[in-house]
């Protein structure tokens, strides 16, 4: 036994990077349908798009790049496909600069070929990408023409209904920011802290700890942790609409719903090999300290 | 005093102060080290008085705080075109002096005119970084696609083999406080996926003691993560802003100097 746990301490990484490989691809090959439970977080963010009324405004921004994808895109989407059920209109943009305008034009193009009735520039619109984050953000408080005089297409936006009337962020009802890094904190700190403008988060899983202060304070409306958080809000997008429901059901598309099994698997394998290598360095040392 | 006011002191705190400040430094080089301090103490000062004093030259429409927000953006445009120049002159002297990997600075500099020729292109000919009128993708969009977003993709993915590898030989219940993370970090891995209801699945009979046990283990990381977590993160927070706050006040007063990237003996 001590042989095989002196063996185990010794075992070539790339058999663990085998046994990651063969957890993760399995089930996204053969998928498992394991069930999600919601937190509260999540919950809340759900309930307040919810309770939007058709025609309120919200501000959706893509803040994340490739990297992050998995994880940012499932939400931006799902988060898409809520307010054009409910006909909220929705200004978007793109903040992060490694490749968020690509994802957001990526996202915003599938989701709208899915609701035809949505027209742009009427009921959404892409601002796209503009530099320097927490500059932008705070330039928005004051004149949004400003710090975005044009769409992504380089059309004026005066040209479009849905900027009519729309002077400041002030005027938005929700913010909504999937993710990376610390542009989710500028929009609490620059946005709902200044101007008052409620924000919703959906960062990546390993930054979602740090929003956790940020609703106990009261400063978030809720959050979307990660692929978890995502899959979270496409079930309760499912389970109020009925389309929706049949979509996320039915999609070709990676979803985080699928991608939830092969975390749960990833998670019980790497939850297996901690166990493993203590167990194999305990009783190995406590051999060595006896034979001492 | 209304908004004609602010952009009159505006032009003389960051036009005439700064311009008069080099004339004067090229004679007095004493002189150099003292105008920027002058420029971050008003930059420093308008953004914070405009919070207490409602007055509409320093934060109304056009005042000067709403002003310096807008030459943020354009400061920060300034940045980038800094950053670029960096990268180009850093790969080109690591070329020309064949220094070690070299050879990766000419794959930099490829992409980096690629994409950047590409993206200036698509503004020039005002087809845009997006999809072209047909449908197809721009120069940009396409290498985005198929070059940028896989390799961006790819190298986080590494992330999952290195962690997984790294809790296999370094997650060890030590002493008492790795004893703690490793137990709090277990509950929160099986508390946020259905991992205990993907054990139980073979056995029919055990999925509803599953399915209470998962319930637990969710709430209890939800606990973990608002109390424990949320309480830690609360402090690091208020930390940080207070560190922020204290080191704005030394490079507003002018006693941290070294943004200004001044050599020895100025």
């Amino acid at each position: 036994m001590q042989a095989f746990f002196h063996r185990l301490l010794a075992l070539d990484r790339r058999w663990i990077f085998l046994l990651v490989l063969i957890s993760v691809t399995t089930p996204i090959l053969v998928p498992i349908g394991l069930p999600v439970t919601t937190t509260s977080s999540t919950r809340n963010a759900f309930e307040y798009v919810e309770a939007l009324k058709p025609g309120d405004l919200v501000w959706l921004s893509f803040d994340y790049g490739p990297s992050s994808a998995p994880e940012n895109d499932p939400m931006a989407e799902a988060f898409l496909r809520q307010c054009f059920t409910k006909k909220v209109r929705v200004i978007i943009t793109a903040l992060y600069p490694l490749g968020g305008l690509g994802l957001a034009n990526q996202a915003v193009a599938k989701v709208a070929a899915e609701f035809p009735e949505a027209k742009y520039g009427v009921d959404y619109i892409n601002l796209g990408y503009k530099d320097g984050a927490a500059a932008v953000m705070r330039s928005l408080g004051q004149d949004i023409t400003s710090a975005f005089p044009t769409d992504v297409n380089g059309r004026p936006v005066s040209e479009f209904p849905i900027m009519e009337g729309l002077r400041t962020i002030r005027q938005v009802q929700l913010v909504f920011t999937a993710a990376t890094g610390l542009i989710g904190e500028y929009w609490i700190t620059q946005v709902h802290a200044q101007f008052g403008t409620d924000v919703i988060i959906g960062p990546t899983a390993v930054s979602a700890p740090k929003y956790y202060a940020f609703i106990n304070a009261g400063q978030l409306i809720g959050m979307l942790g990660g692929m978890k958080g995502a899959a979270e809000y496409e079930k309760l997008l499912a389970a109020k609409h009925e389309p929706l429901g049949k979509f996320y059901r039915s999609t070709a598309d990676f979803t985080a719903t699928k991608g939830m099994d092969g975390q749960t698997v990833l998670h019980g394998v790497i939850l297996a090999l901690i166990v493993m290598g203590n167990l194999a360095f305990f009783l190995t040392r406590g051999k060595k300290a006896g034979a001492a | 005093m209304n908004a004609d006011f602010g952009r009159v002191m505006l032009v003389v705190l960051f036009a005439l102060i700064p311009i008069a400040g080099i004339a004067l430094g090229m004679r007095a080089p004493a002189l150099r080290s003292k105008i920027p301090l002058l420029v971050a103490f008003f930059a420093g000062l308008i953004p914070i008085f405009s919070m207490y004093i409602p007055k509409r030259f320093l934060s109304g429409d056009g005042g000067m705080s709403p002003r310096l927000d807008e030459w943020l953006i354009i400061v920060a445009g300034f940045a980038l075109l800094l950053g670029i120049t960096n990268v180009i002159s850093n790969s080109y002297r690591k070329i020309s002096r064949k220094e070690r990997n070299w050879p990766y600075a000419i794959v930099l500099l490829v992409g980096l005119f690629t994409m950047g020729g590409f993206g200036i292109y698509g503004a020039v000919s005002h087809q845009g970084t997006g999809f072209l009128p047909d449908g197809s993708p721009t120069p940009f969009r396409w290498v985005e696609t198929t070059v940028f977003q896989p390799l961006q993709s790819t190298i986080f993915a590494l992330l999952a083999f290195f962690m997984a590898s790294a809790a296999f030989r370094a997650f060890r219940a030590r002493n008492t406080e790795a004893t703690i993370l490793l137990i709090a970090g277990a509950i929160v891995m099986i508390g946020r996926v259905p991992l205990i209801e993907f054990l139980a699945a073979p056995f029919p009979a055990l999925q509803p003691a599953a399915a209470s046990a998962g319930q637990f283990m969710g709430k209890a990381t939800e606990w973990i993560m608002d109390v424990p977590n949320g309480a830690a993160q609360s402090g690091i927070l208020i930390g940080a802003a207070l560190g922020a706050a204290s080191m704005a006040i030394r490079v507003i007063l002018g006693i941290e100097r070294g943004y200004l990237g001044l050599g020895k003996g100025e």
